[in-house]
Protein backbone atom coordinates (compact mmCIF):
# COMPACT_ATOMS: atom_id res chain seq x y z
CA UNK A 1 0.00 0.00 0.00
CA UNK A 2 1.14 3.04 -0.95
CA UNK A 3 0.29 5.66 1.86
CA UNK A 4 1.99 8.64 0.08
CA UNK A 5 -0.16 8.67 -2.50
CA UNK A 6 -3.27 8.96 -0.21
CA UNK A 7 -3.97 12.58 0.66
CA UNK A 8 -4.31 13.87 -3.39
CA UNK A 9 -6.75 11.28 -3.83
CA UNK A 10 -7.99 10.94 -0.52
CA UNK A 11 -11.96 11.60 -1.77
CA UNK A 12 -12.22 13.60 2.01
CA UNK A 13 -9.39 15.63 1.20
CA UNK A 14 -10.98 16.73 -2.28
CA UNK A 15 -14.47 16.74 -0.65
CA UNK A 16 -13.23 19.29 2.27
CA UNK A 17 -11.93 22.12 -0.87
CA UNK A 18 -14.94 21.06 -2.74
CA UNK A 19 -17.52 22.00 0.02
CA UNK A 20 -15.54 24.92 0.88
CA UNK A 21 -15.57 26.41 -2.71
CA UNK A 22 -18.77 25.47 -3.98
CA UNK A 23 -21.48 24.95 -0.43
CA UNK A 24 -22.99 28.41 -0.47
CA UNK A 25 -22.95 28.38 -4.40
CA UNK A 26 -24.95 25.26 -4.83
CA UNK A 27 -27.44 26.39 -1.47
CA UNK A 28 -28.29 29.13 -2.89
CA UNK A 29 -28.70 27.13 -6.67
CA UNK A 30 -30.87 24.77 -4.46
CA UNK A 31 -32.59 27.48 -2.37
CA UNK A 32 -33.92 28.99 -5.78
CA UNK A 33 -35.27 25.59 -6.39
CA UNK A 34 -36.74 24.81 -3.45
CA UNK A 35 -38.11 28.23 -2.78
CA UNK A 36 -36.95 27.94 0.99
CA UNK A 37 -33.56 27.61 3.06
CA UNK A 38 -33.59 24.83 5.36
CA UNK A 39 -34.66 22.87 2.78
CA UNK A 40 -31.91 24.22 0.13
CA UNK A 41 -29.52 23.42 3.39
CA UNK A 42 -30.43 19.78 3.89
CA UNK A 43 -30.15 19.07 0.08
CA UNK A 44 -27.08 20.38 0.03
CA UNK A 45 -25.42 18.42 2.98
CA UNK A 46 -27.27 15.19 0.85
CA UNK A 47 -25.63 16.58 -2.09
CA UNK A 48 -22.12 16.49 -0.42
CA UNK A 49 -22.83 13.06 1.15
CA UNK A 50 -24.07 11.65 -2.21
CA UNK A 51 -20.65 12.98 -3.41
CA UNK A 52 -18.29 11.58 -0.69
CA UNK A 53 -20.04 8.30 -0.95
CA UNK A 54 -19.85 7.77 -4.92
CA UNK A 55 -16.69 6.33 -6.12
CA UNK A 56 -15.94 9.24 -8.28
CA UNK A 57 -12.51 11.14 -6.81
CA UNK A 58 -13.31 14.24 -6.04
CA UNK A 59 -9.63 16.00 -7.13
CA UNK A 60 -10.37 14.85 -10.43
CA UNK A 61 -13.31 16.53 -11.13
CA UNK A 62 -12.89 19.22 -13.92
CA UNK A 63 -15.83 20.58 -13.43
CA UNK A 64 -16.77 20.64 -9.95
CA UNK A 65 -20.11 22.60 -10.16
CA UNK A 66 -21.64 20.84 -13.02
CA UNK A 67 -20.76 17.60 -10.77
CA UNK A 68 -22.58 19.17 -7.81
CA UNK A 69 -25.40 19.99 -10.26
CA UNK A 70 -25.82 16.61 -11.59
CA UNK A 71 -25.87 15.07 -8.37
CA UNK A 72 -28.34 18.20 -6.87
CA UNK A 73 -30.51 17.53 -9.55
CA UNK A 74 -31.15 13.84 -8.97
CA UNK A 75 -31.94 14.49 -5.28
CA UNK A 76 -34.39 17.19 -6.25
CA UNK A 77 -36.19 15.42 -8.27
CA UNK A 78 -35.86 12.03 -5.65
CA UNK A 79 -37.22 15.29 -2.99
CA UNK A 80 -40.12 16.41 -5.09
CA UNK A 81 -41.05 12.60 -5.58
CA UNK A 82 -40.89 12.00 -1.76
CA UNK A 83 -43.20 15.70 -0.98
CA UNK A 84 -45.76 14.61 -3.70
CA UNK A 85 -45.99 10.86 -1.96
CA UNK A 86 -46.37 12.60 1.20
CA UNK A 87 -49.21 15.05 0.42
CA UNK A 88 -51.08 12.51 -1.88
CA UNK A 89 -50.55 10.15 1.19
CA UNK A 90 -51.68 12.75 3.97
CA UNK A 91 -54.59 13.84 1.59
CA UNK A 92 -55.64 10.39 1.64
CA UNK A 93 -55.24 10.13 5.16
CA UNK A 94 -57.89 13.13 5.53
CA UNK A 95 -60.64 11.68 3.69
CA UNK A 96 -60.70 8.60 5.48
CA UNK A 97 -63.36 8.79 8.44
CA UNK A 98 -61.89 8.99 12.12
CA UNK A 99 -62.50 5.62 12.82
CA UNK A 100 -60.65 3.94 10.06
CA UNK A 101 -56.99 6.10 10.44
CA UNK A 102 -54.33 3.98 11.65
CA UNK A 103 -52.34 4.90 14.34
CA UNK A 104 -49.88 7.67 14.49
CA UNK A 105 -47.11 4.91 14.95
CA UNK A 106 -48.73 2.71 11.96
CA UNK A 107 -49.12 6.10 9.64
CA UNK A 108 -45.43 6.85 9.68
CA UNK A 109 -44.18 2.93 9.01
CA UNK A 110 -47.07 3.75 6.41
CA UNK A 111 -45.49 6.60 4.92
CA UNK A 112 -42.19 4.06 4.74
CA UNK A 113 -42.89 1.59 3.27
CA UNK A 114 -44.55 3.88 0.75
CA UNK A 115 -41.95 5.76 0.21
CA UNK A 116 -39.74 2.44 -0.34
CA UNK A 117 -42.03 1.28 -2.53
CA UNK A 118 -42.14 4.43 -4.74
CA UNK A 119 -38.56 4.36 -5.09
CA UNK A 120 -38.89 0.90 -6.38
CA UNK A 121 -41.50 1.95 -9.24
CA UNK A 122 -39.93 4.78 -9.87
CA UNK A 123 -38.76 4.88 -13.93
CA UNK A 124 -41.98 2.83 -14.84
CA UNK A 125 -43.85 3.99 -17.75
CA UNK A 126 -46.58 5.52 -16.21
CA UNK A 127 -49.17 2.80 -17.61
CA UNK A 128 -47.10 0.23 -16.80
CA UNK A 129 -47.09 1.34 -13.24
CA UNK A 130 -50.82 1.57 -13.16
CA UNK A 131 -51.13 -1.43 -14.62
CA UNK A 132 -49.20 -2.92 -11.63
CA UNK A 133 -50.39 -1.01 -9.29
CA UNK A 134 -54.16 -2.33 -9.94
CA UNK A 135 -53.31 -5.55 -10.05
CA UNK A 136 -50.90 -5.79 -7.20
CA UNK A 137 -53.23 -3.68 -4.55
CA UNK A 138 -56.89 -4.03 -6.19
CA UNK A 139 -56.46 -7.45 -7.08
CA UNK A 140 -57.90 -6.54 -10.49
CA UNK A 141 -57.43 -9.41 -13.33
CA UNK A 142 -55.68 -9.12 -16.23
CA UNK A 143 -58.36 -8.47 -18.59
CA UNK A 144 -60.14 -5.71 -16.45
CA UNK A 145 -56.75 -3.98 -16.23
CA UNK A 146 -56.82 -4.45 -20.29
CA UNK A 147 -60.40 -2.79 -20.24
CA UNK A 148 -59.74 0.10 -17.97
CA UNK A 149 -56.50 0.82 -20.28
CA UNK A 150 -58.01 0.40 -23.35
CA UNK A 151 -55.17 -2.12 -24.58
CA UNK A 152 -54.98 -6.24 -24.60
CA UNK A 153 -54.43 -9.00 -22.17
CA UNK A 154 -51.49 -9.66 -23.89
CA UNK A 155 -50.44 -5.69 -23.55
CA UNK A 156 -51.09 -6.49 -19.62
CA UNK A 157 -49.31 -9.18 -19.46
CA UNK A 158 -46.05 -7.49 -21.12
CA UNK A 159 -46.52 -4.69 -18.93
CA UNK A 160 -46.68 -6.90 -15.62
CA UNK A 161 -43.56 -8.61 -16.53
CA UNK A 162 -41.97 -5.35 -16.86
CA UNK A 163 -43.05 -4.04 -13.70
CA UNK A 164 -41.79 -7.06 -11.97
CA UNK A 165 -38.39 -7.41 -13.60
CA UNK A 166 -37.91 -3.63 -13.19
CA UNK A 167 -38.65 -4.41 -9.42
CA UNK A 168 -36.85 -7.31 -9.17
CA UNK A 169 -33.68 -5.56 -10.46
CA UNK A 170 -33.82 -2.83 -7.95
CA UNK A 171 -34.26 -5.26 -5.02
CA UNK A 172 -31.29 -6.81 -5.79
CA UNK B 1 -24.37 -23.11 -13.78
CA UNK B 2 -24.86 -19.12 -13.02
CA UNK B 3 -27.27 -16.94 -14.72
CA UNK B 4 -26.60 -13.24 -14.44
CA UNK B 5 -28.84 -10.61 -12.65
CA UNK B 6 -31.12 -9.70 -15.63
CA UNK B 7 -31.78 -12.97 -16.66
CA UNK B 8 -33.16 -13.91 -13.61
CA UNK B 9 -35.10 -11.00 -13.21
CA UNK B 10 -36.47 -11.57 -16.47
CA UNK B 11 -36.87 -14.83 -15.91
CA UNK B 12 -38.73 -14.76 -12.55
CA UNK B 13 -40.81 -12.00 -14.25
CA UNK B 14 -42.45 -14.12 -17.12
CA UNK B 15 -43.50 -16.68 -14.77
CA UNK B 16 -45.09 -14.17 -12.54
CA UNK B 17 -47.27 -12.32 -14.97
CA UNK B 18 -47.83 -16.09 -16.74
CA UNK B 19 -49.14 -17.06 -13.06
CA UNK B 20 -51.29 -14.22 -12.54
CA UNK B 21 -52.91 -13.81 -16.31
CA UNK B 22 -54.94 -16.54 -14.78
CA UNK B 23 -54.12 -18.15 -17.95
CA UNK B 24 -51.26 -20.48 -16.57
CA UNK B 25 -51.95 -24.28 -17.46
CA UNK B 26 -50.69 -27.47 -15.28
CA UNK B 27 -48.36 -27.58 -17.81
CA UNK B 28 -47.00 -24.48 -16.79
CA UNK B 29 -47.34 -24.77 -12.97
CA UNK B 30 -45.21 -28.02 -14.09
CA UNK B 31 -42.79 -25.82 -15.61
CA UNK B 32 -42.58 -23.41 -13.11
CA UNK B 33 -41.93 -26.23 -10.67
CA UNK B 34 -39.44 -27.31 -12.75
CA UNK B 35 -37.56 -24.07 -13.38
CA UNK B 36 -37.37 -23.40 -9.21
CA UNK B 37 -36.10 -27.14 -8.88
CA UNK B 38 -33.39 -26.96 -11.03
CA UNK B 39 -31.04 -24.04 -9.98
CA UNK B 40 -30.87 -22.48 -6.62
CA UNK B 41 -30.62 -19.53 -8.10
CA UNK B 42 -34.14 -19.71 -10.06
CA UNK B 43 -35.68 -20.79 -5.79
CA UNK B 44 -33.91 -17.55 -4.59
CA UNK B 45 -34.95 -15.24 -6.83
CA UNK B 46 -38.85 -16.58 -6.78
CA UNK B 47 -38.55 -16.36 -2.85
CA UNK B 48 -37.50 -12.83 -3.86
CA UNK B 49 -40.09 -12.12 -5.84
CA UNK B 50 -43.06 -13.27 -3.56
CA UNK B 51 -41.62 -10.98 -0.48
CA UNK B 52 -41.87 -8.01 -3.35
CA UNK B 53 -45.53 -9.41 -3.90
CA UNK B 54 -46.12 -9.65 0.05
CA UNK B 55 -44.93 -5.80 0.60
CA UNK B 56 -47.94 -4.60 -1.66
CA UNK B 57 -50.27 -7.05 -0.20
CA UNK B 58 -49.69 -6.15 3.23
CA UNK B 59 -50.79 -2.15 2.04
CA UNK B 60 -54.19 -0.88 2.81
CA UNK B 61 -55.54 -0.78 -0.77
CA UNK B 62 -57.38 2.59 -0.59
CA UNK B 63 -54.28 4.37 0.69
CA UNK B 64 -51.66 3.00 -0.98
CA UNK B 65 -53.40 3.33 -4.19
CA UNK B 66 -54.12 6.95 -3.58
CA UNK B 67 -50.14 7.31 -2.50
CA UNK B 68 -48.40 5.55 -5.36
CA UNK B 69 -50.92 6.10 -7.77
CA UNK B 70 -50.84 10.03 -7.09
CA UNK B 71 -50.99 12.60 -10.64
CA UNK B 72 -47.44 12.92 -11.04
CA UNK B 73 -46.42 16.70 -9.73
CA UNK B 74 -45.42 19.44 -12.84
CA UNK B 75 -48.86 17.91 -14.42
CA UNK B 76 -52.14 19.90 -14.37
CA UNK B 77 -53.12 21.74 -10.86
CA UNK B 78 -53.77 21.10 -7.08
CA UNK B 79 -57.66 20.73 -7.60
CA UNK B 80 -56.56 17.40 -10.34
CA UNK B 81 -54.41 15.62 -7.40
CA UNK B 82 -57.13 16.43 -4.67
CA UNK B 83 -59.83 14.83 -7.24
CA UNK B 84 -57.50 12.02 -7.94
CA UNK B 85 -57.23 11.29 -3.89
CA UNK B 86 -61.09 11.56 -3.30
CA UNK B 87 -61.77 9.05 -6.32
CA UNK B 88 -59.71 6.77 -5.60
CA UNK B 89 -60.21 6.08 -1.94
CA UNK B 90 -63.20 3.21 -2.51
CA UNK B 91 -65.97 3.23 0.17
CA UNK B 92 -64.13 -0.67 0.92
CA UNK B 93 -61.45 0.53 2.74
CA UNK B 94 -63.90 3.26 4.97
CA UNK B 95 -65.23 0.01 7.85
CA UNK B 96 -68.32 1.26 9.86
CA UNK B 97 -68.00 4.83 9.69
CA UNK B 98 -70.03 6.55 11.29
CA UNK B 99 -72.83 9.23 9.88
CA UNK B 100 -75.49 10.84 12.07
CA UNK B 101 -78.42 11.48 9.81
CA UNK B 102 -80.51 14.17 10.67
CA UNK B 103 -82.58 13.97 6.92
CA UNK B 104 -85.40 12.24 6.69
CA UNK B 105 -85.10 10.76 3.64
CA UNK B 106 -81.95 8.85 3.01
CA UNK B 107 -80.88 5.69 0.48
CA UNK B 108 -78.27 4.11 2.54
CA UNK B 109 -75.93 1.61 1.97
CA UNK B 110 -72.99 -0.43 2.81
CA UNK B 111 -70.25 -1.89 0.31
CA UNK B 112 -68.85 -5.84 0.38
CA UNK B 113 -67.09 -5.38 3.76
CA UNK B 114 -68.43 -2.34 4.95
CA UNK B 115 -70.45 -1.49 8.07
CA UNK B 116 -72.41 1.37 8.82
CA UNK B 117 -73.88 2.66 11.91
CA UNK B 118 -76.60 5.14 11.41
CA UNK B 119 -78.69 6.77 14.38
CA UNK B 120 -81.75 7.97 13.01
CA UNK B 121 -83.36 11.86 14.09
CA UNK B 122 -86.14 10.08 15.75
CA UNK B 123 -83.90 8.16 18.23
CA UNK B 124 -83.97 5.20 16.68
CA UNK B 125 -80.63 3.27 15.77
CA UNK B 126 -79.87 1.97 12.49
CA UNK B 127 -77.28 -0.26 11.53
CA UNK B 128 -76.30 -1.83 8.54
CA UNK B 129 -74.34 -5.06 7.77
CA UNK B 130 -72.02 -5.78 4.14
CA UNK B 131 -73.43 -5.32 1.36
CA UNK B 132 -76.79 -3.73 2.50
CA UNK B 133 -79.07 -1.27 0.96
CA UNK B 134 -82.24 0.61 3.08
CA UNK B 135 -84.45 3.82 1.96
CA UNK B 136 -85.46 5.50 5.19
CA UNK B 137 -88.37 7.11 5.25
CA UNK B 138 -88.72 8.80 8.44
CA UNK B 139 -92.21 10.98 7.82
CA UNK B 140 -93.77 7.49 6.96
CA UNK B 141 -91.78 5.64 10.13
CA UNK B 142 -90.68 3.28 7.67
CA UNK B 143 -87.23 1.55 6.95
CA UNK B 144 -87.06 -0.82 3.67
CA UNK B 145 -84.90 -3.26 3.49
CA UNK B 146 -83.57 -3.26 -0.39
CA UNK B 147 -81.05 -6.37 0.35
CA UNK B 148 -78.51 -7.19 2.76
CA UNK B 149 -78.62 -7.23 6.63
CA UNK B 150 -79.62 -4.50 8.99
CA UNK B 151 -79.90 -4.13 12.98
CA UNK B 152 -82.68 -1.54 14.47
CA UNK B 153 -82.98 -0.33 18.10
CA UNK B 154 -86.41 1.51 18.71
CA UNK B 155 -86.02 3.38 22.06
CA UNK B 156 -90.06 3.13 22.55
CA UNK B 157 -90.82 6.86 21.45
CA UNK B 158 -92.82 5.38 18.42
CA UNK B 159 -93.21 2.08 16.16
CA UNK B 160 -90.69 2.04 13.38
CA UNK B 161 -91.80 -0.08 10.26
CA UNK B 162 -89.30 -2.38 8.49
CA UNK B 163 -90.74 -3.15 4.71
CA UNK B 164 -89.19 -6.55 3.15
CA UNK B 165 -89.74 -8.22 0.30
CA UNK B 166 -91.78 -10.50 2.31
CA UNK B 167 -93.78 -8.68 4.86
CA UNK B 168 -93.28 -6.23 7.47
CA UNK B 169 -91.82 -5.54 11.05
CA UNK B 170 -93.34 -3.61 13.25
CA UNK B 171 -91.01 -2.59 16.44
CA UNK B 172 -92.57 -0.35 19.32
CA UNK B 173 -90.11 -0.73 21.08
CA UNK B 174 -87.27 -3.18 21.28
CA UNK B 175 -84.21 -4.58 18.61
CA UNK B 176 -84.65 -6.45 15.89
CA UNK B 177 -82.03 -7.31 13.21
CA UNK B 178 -83.44 -8.65 9.78
CA UNK B 179 -81.95 -10.19 6.67
CA UNK B 180 -83.30 -10.50 3.48
CA UNK B 181 -82.21 -13.98 1.97
CA UNK B 182 -83.09 -15.16 -1.98
CA UNK B 183 -86.11 -16.49 -0.74
CA UNK B 184 -87.12 -15.65 2.75
CA UNK B 185 -86.33 -12.78 4.83
CA UNK B 186 -84.85 -14.19 9.21
CA UNK B 187 -86.22 -11.95 11.86
CA UNK B 188 -84.37 -12.36 14.72
CA UNK B 189 -85.35 -10.50 18.12
CA UNK B 190 -83.10 -9.33 20.60
CA UNK B 191 -85.37 -7.58 23.01
CA UNK B 192 -88.74 -6.55 23.26
CA UNK B 193 -90.74 -8.48 20.69
CA UNK B 194 -91.96 -7.56 17.10
CA UNK B 195 -95.09 -7.84 15.15
CA UNK B 196 -94.84 -9.31 11.97
CA UNK B 197 -97.11 -8.99 8.94
CA UNK B 198 -96.81 -11.30 6.27
CA UNK B 199 -97.78 -10.67 2.79
CA UNK B 200 -101.36 -11.96 3.36
CA UNK B 201 -101.75 -9.82 6.13
CA UNK B 202 -101.45 -11.57 9.17
CA UNK B 203 -100.59 -10.48 11.94
CA UNK B 204 -98.19 -12.47 14.28
CA UNK B 205 -96.19 -11.88 17.35
CA UNK B 206 -92.71 -12.58 17.41
CA UNK B 207 -90.55 -12.72 21.32
CA UNK B 208 -87.48 -11.70 22.63
CA UNK B 209 -85.21 -14.86 22.17
CA UNK B 210 -86.75 -15.93 19.15
CA UNK B 211 -86.01 -16.18 15.22
CA UNK B 212 -88.53 -17.30 12.27
CA UNK B 213 -88.48 -17.03 8.26
CA UNK B 214 -90.99 -14.81 6.61
CA UNK B 215 -91.80 -15.93 3.66
CA UNK B 216 -94.43 -15.64 0.77
CA UNK B 217 -96.61 -17.89 2.49
CA UNK B 218 -96.15 -16.33 5.74
CA UNK B 219 -94.33 -16.77 8.87
CA UNK B 220 -92.41 -19.91 9.30
CA UNK B 221 -92.35 -21.37 13.12
CA UNK B 222 -90.37 -19.32 15.50
CA UNK B 223 -87.02 -21.20 17.01
CA UNK B 224 -84.47 -20.16 19.66
CA UNK B 225 -81.18 -18.46 17.88
CA UNK B 226 -77.65 -17.81 18.76
CA UNK B 227 -76.61 -14.62 19.68
CA UNK B 228 -73.62 -15.27 18.43
CA UNK B 229 -74.70 -14.88 14.62
CA UNK B 230 -75.36 -11.47 15.47
CA UNK B 231 -71.93 -10.42 16.51
CA UNK B 232 -71.15 -8.72 13.51
CA UNK B 233 -72.74 -5.58 15.01
CA UNK B 234 -69.35 -5.43 16.90
CA UNK B 235 -67.57 -6.40 13.84
CA UNK B 236 -67.06 -10.18 14.68
CA UNK B 237 -68.00 -13.20 13.50
CA UNK B 238 -68.14 -15.95 15.71
CA UNK B 239 -68.18 -19.95 15.52
CA UNK B 240 -68.68 -21.99 17.53
CA UNK B 241 -67.89 -25.75 16.22
CA UNK B 242 -69.40 -24.88 13.08
CA UNK B 243 -69.04 -26.78 9.68
CA UNK B 244 -65.92 -24.63 7.86
CA UNK B 245 -68.29 -24.80 4.85
CA UNK B 246 -71.37 -22.79 6.34
CA UNK B 247 -68.36 -20.65 8.28
CA UNK B 248 -66.86 -19.95 4.32
CA UNK B 249 -70.31 -18.92 3.34
CA UNK B 250 -70.56 -16.69 5.39
CA UNK B 251 -67.40 -14.92 5.34
CA UNK B 252 -67.71 -14.78 1.57
CA UNK B 253 -70.46 -12.15 2.44
CA UNK B 254 -67.51 -9.95 3.72
CA UNK B 255 -65.00 -10.22 0.52
CA UNK B 256 -65.36 -9.12 -2.17
CA UNK B 257 -64.14 -10.75 -4.88
CA UNK B 258 -64.04 -14.99 -5.17
CA UNK B 259 -63.60 -17.56 -2.39
CA UNK B 260 -63.13 -20.91 -3.35
CA UNK B 261 -62.61 -23.83 -1.64
CA UNK B 262 -62.31 -27.69 -1.78
CA UNK B 263 -65.27 -29.34 -1.09
CA UNK B 264 -62.88 -31.76 1.02
CA UNK B 265 -62.88 -28.90 3.70
CA UNK B 266 -66.33 -28.57 4.11
CA UNK B 267 -67.06 -30.66 7.27
CA UNK B 268 -63.76 -29.56 9.05
CA UNK B 269 -64.53 -27.79 12.17
CA UNK B 270 -64.05 -24.38 13.65
CA UNK B 271 -64.17 -22.45 16.60
CA UNK B 272 -63.29 -18.62 17.48
CA UNK B 273 -63.93 -15.12 17.17
CA UNK B 274 -62.76 -13.34 14.13
CA UNK B 275 -62.71 -9.66 13.44
CA UNK B 276 -64.12 -9.05 10.57
CA UNK B 277 -62.17 -5.72 9.55
CA UNK B 278 -59.32 -7.73 8.63
CA UNK B 279 -60.58 -10.90 6.23
CA UNK B 280 -57.20 -11.74 4.88
CA UNK B 281 -56.02 -12.54 8.71
CA UNK B 282 -59.10 -14.89 8.54
CA UNK B 283 -58.12 -17.00 6.37
CA UNK B 284 -54.65 -17.20 7.61
CA UNK B 285 -55.95 -17.84 11.15
CA UNK B 286 -57.85 -20.59 9.73
CA UNK B 287 -54.52 -21.98 7.27
CA UNK B 288 -52.68 -22.13 10.72
CA UNK B 289 -55.03 -23.53 13.03
CA UNK B 290 -56.65 -26.64 10.30
CA UNK B 291 -55.40 -28.22 7.98
CA UNK B 292 -55.70 -26.18 4.82
CA UNK B 293 -53.61 -23.66 2.75
CA UNK B 294 -54.57 -20.35 1.35
CA UNK B 295 -53.64 -19.99 -2.20
CA UNK B 296 -54.31 -16.48 -3.21
CA UNK B 297 -53.91 -16.25 -6.85
CA UNK B 298 -54.54 -12.11 -6.37
CA UNK B 299 -56.50 -10.27 -3.35
CA UNK B 300 -59.78 -10.60 -4.81
CA UNK B 301 -59.26 -14.33 -5.92
CA UNK B 302 -58.50 -16.95 -3.14
CA UNK B 303 -58.72 -20.63 -3.00
CA UNK B 304 -58.29 -22.83 0.16
CA UNK B 305 -56.95 -26.65 -0.50
CA UNK B 306 -56.26 -29.19 1.66
CA UNK B 307 -52.33 -28.82 2.72
CA UNK B 308 -50.33 -31.12 0.88
CA UNK B 309 -48.43 -33.86 3.11
CA UNK B 310 -44.86 -33.37 3.30
CA UNK B 311 -43.37 -36.19 1.46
Amino acid sequence: MNDAALPTHDPRSGLHSLYRDHRSWLESWLRRRLGNAWDAADLSQDTFLRVLASAQPVAQLHEPRAYLVTVGKRLLANFHQRRSLEQAYLNALASLPEASVPSPEQRWLLLETLQALDELLDGLPPLVRRAFLWSQLDGLGYREIAERLQVSERTVKRYMAQAYEHCLLVDL
Amino acid sequence: MSTTAPELARAAARWLALLESGAATEGDHAGLQQWRDSNPQHEQIWQKAQLLRQRFTDLPPALAMASLDRPQPGRRTVLKRALGVAALVPAAWLISRQLPIDVWRADLHTATGERRQVPLADGSALQLNTATAVDVDLARSRLTLVDGEMALTVPGAGAMTVQTRYGQVIVSQGEVCVRQLSSNCLVSVLKGAVQVRDLRGQLVTLQGGRQARLQADGLGASTPFDVLQLDWREGVLTAQNQGLGDFLRELERYRPGVLRWDPSLEALRVTGSFQLADTERILSLLASTLALEVQSRTRYWVTLMPRKKLA
